[in-house]
């Protein structure tokens, strides 16, 4: 049995859908959550001093999507077959660029950046939300499944609903309006086998 | 026969590793280079609404990374193994996040945005590139093979060398710091099933 071990901060942010994926596939694993001084020890040792970071049986692997897709591969949580991954690959990077546009308003949020948040909320987050979570919609409803593969869940339902729990938590009507999605993540957080971690792990914004 | 045909505008650009990895793999395909005056109209057709797409006999797949590892998997271009296909994609991944970083600085010097050149290649540029291409090179000698990859060449060697290859020729005096990439992208240039190709491709700032 590899001894697993996800080093990650204490939020959900880039690590939650590996930490999903262990608890779905039910597979034991050290949620070795760090910050401060320790995160600042840690760093040097990571592949790019960055965190989510996989130990597997002491061999490393950093990067969010490289450790969800290796580890979702392994549990038949990556499609029913290449193509299918390679979709749902696709909607993952999807996100990744959303995120990427987003990162002006979140750094307003978090305290980064001084810029004006209504501002900001008018010129890049509202616009941005406009043009990806339709997409998001569209191929949920292609899908048939429920979930963004035909063949069933995977990690990357797991990414985006962790996702849209960060974009809620940022107002009540941010996402209400797209129901296809809010549907969707309510969907993910009922599985059975995500039960017992959802109740129990740390509530945080991100 | 599997019919493939890839569309992207007429630059390297995030289309170029999916290029190279269809002439290294000897796969015959439809090399769509969109203009400008045909973009919108063909927007529409696309998944996202951006490029590149791959067809493969018709059914569409979007994301520069997912399609190059749809491909790379099918043409062992992808790693030995999922462990090492797990360890390219991080450093795929890690690459893109420096492109993010540095976006700003890109886009003014490629002609997208208005902004003051000097400041961003000394706020931005240096102190996100100093950070990175150390790690890179540090990546290139531990592999040994003079490839990202142990095993041999890959998909992320083709994106990396031609990021390397289009950021050396918008900032040249910077890479001489860093000839074991420039080594590197001329390794991935020679490559016998690359050669013709890159001899006679379009050249192209980006």
């Amino acid at each position: 049995m590899v001894q697993y071990k996800l080093s990650y901060f204490p939020v959900r942010g880039l690590g939650e859908v590996s930490r999903f994926i262990f608890h779905y596939a039910n597979i034991p694993f050290e949620d070795n959550r760090i910050g401060g001084d320790d995160w600042q020890k840690y760093k040097s040792e990571t592949p790019f001093g960055q965190m989510p970071v996989l130990e597997a049986d002491g061999k490393v692997l950093a990067q969010s999507f490289a450790i969800a897709r290796y580890l979702a591969r392994k549990h038949g949580l990556a499609g029913k077959d290449d193509w299918e991954s390679a979709q749902l690959d696709s909607i993952a990077d999807l996100l990744k660029d959303f995120n990427t546009e987003l990162r002006p308003y979140f750094g307003i949020i978090m305290g980064h950046s001084k810029d004006n948040k209504d501002e900001v909320y008018k010129t890049v987050f509202k616009p941005t939300l406009e043009k990806n979570l339709p997409i998001l919609e569209k191929l949920l409803k292609d899908s048939g499944s429920g979930f963004f593969a035909k063949s069933g869940v995977s990690w990357v339902d797991f990414h985006v609903a962790s996702y849209i729990e960060t974009l809620e938590g940022l107002g009540p009507d941010v996402v209400a309006n797209y129901k296809e999605i809010t549907k969707h993540k309510a969907k993910v957080y009922a599985l059975p086998q995500l039960k017992k971690y959802l109740d129990s792990r740390p509530k945080t914004q991100f | 026969m599997v019919h493939y045909k890839l569309s992207y505008f007429d630059i390297r650009g995030l289309g170029e590793m999916n290029r190279m990895v269809l002439h290294y793999a000897g796969e015959k395909f439809e090399d769509h280079r969109v203009t400008p005056d045909e973009w919108p109209n063909y927007k529409s057709k696309t998944p996202f609404g951006q490029m590149p797409v791959l067809e493969v006999d018709g059914k569409q797949l979007a994301q520069s990374f997912a399609i190059a590892r749809y491909l790379a998997r099918k043409y062992h271009l992808a790693g030995k193994d999922d462990w090492e296909s797990a360890q390219l994609d991080s450093i795929a991944d890690f690459q893109k996040d420096f492109n993010s970083e540095v976006a700003q600085y890109f886009r003014v010097i490629a002609g997208f945005a208005e902004g003051d050149k000097e400041q961003l290649y000394k706020d931005v540029f240096l102190p996100a590139s100093e950070r990175h291409f150390p790690k890179l090179e540090k990546l290139l000698k531990e592999s040994g093979s003079g490839f990202f990859g142990k095993s041999g060449p890959s998909w992320v060697d083709f994106f990396i060398a031609e990021g390397v290859n289009t950021l050396s020729g918008f900032a040249p005096d910077f890479f001489k710091k860093y000839p074991d990439l420039l080594a590197f992208k001329e390794r991935v240039h020679s490559l016998p099933q690359l050669k013709e190709y890159i001899k006679t491709r379009k050249q192209t700032p980006l």
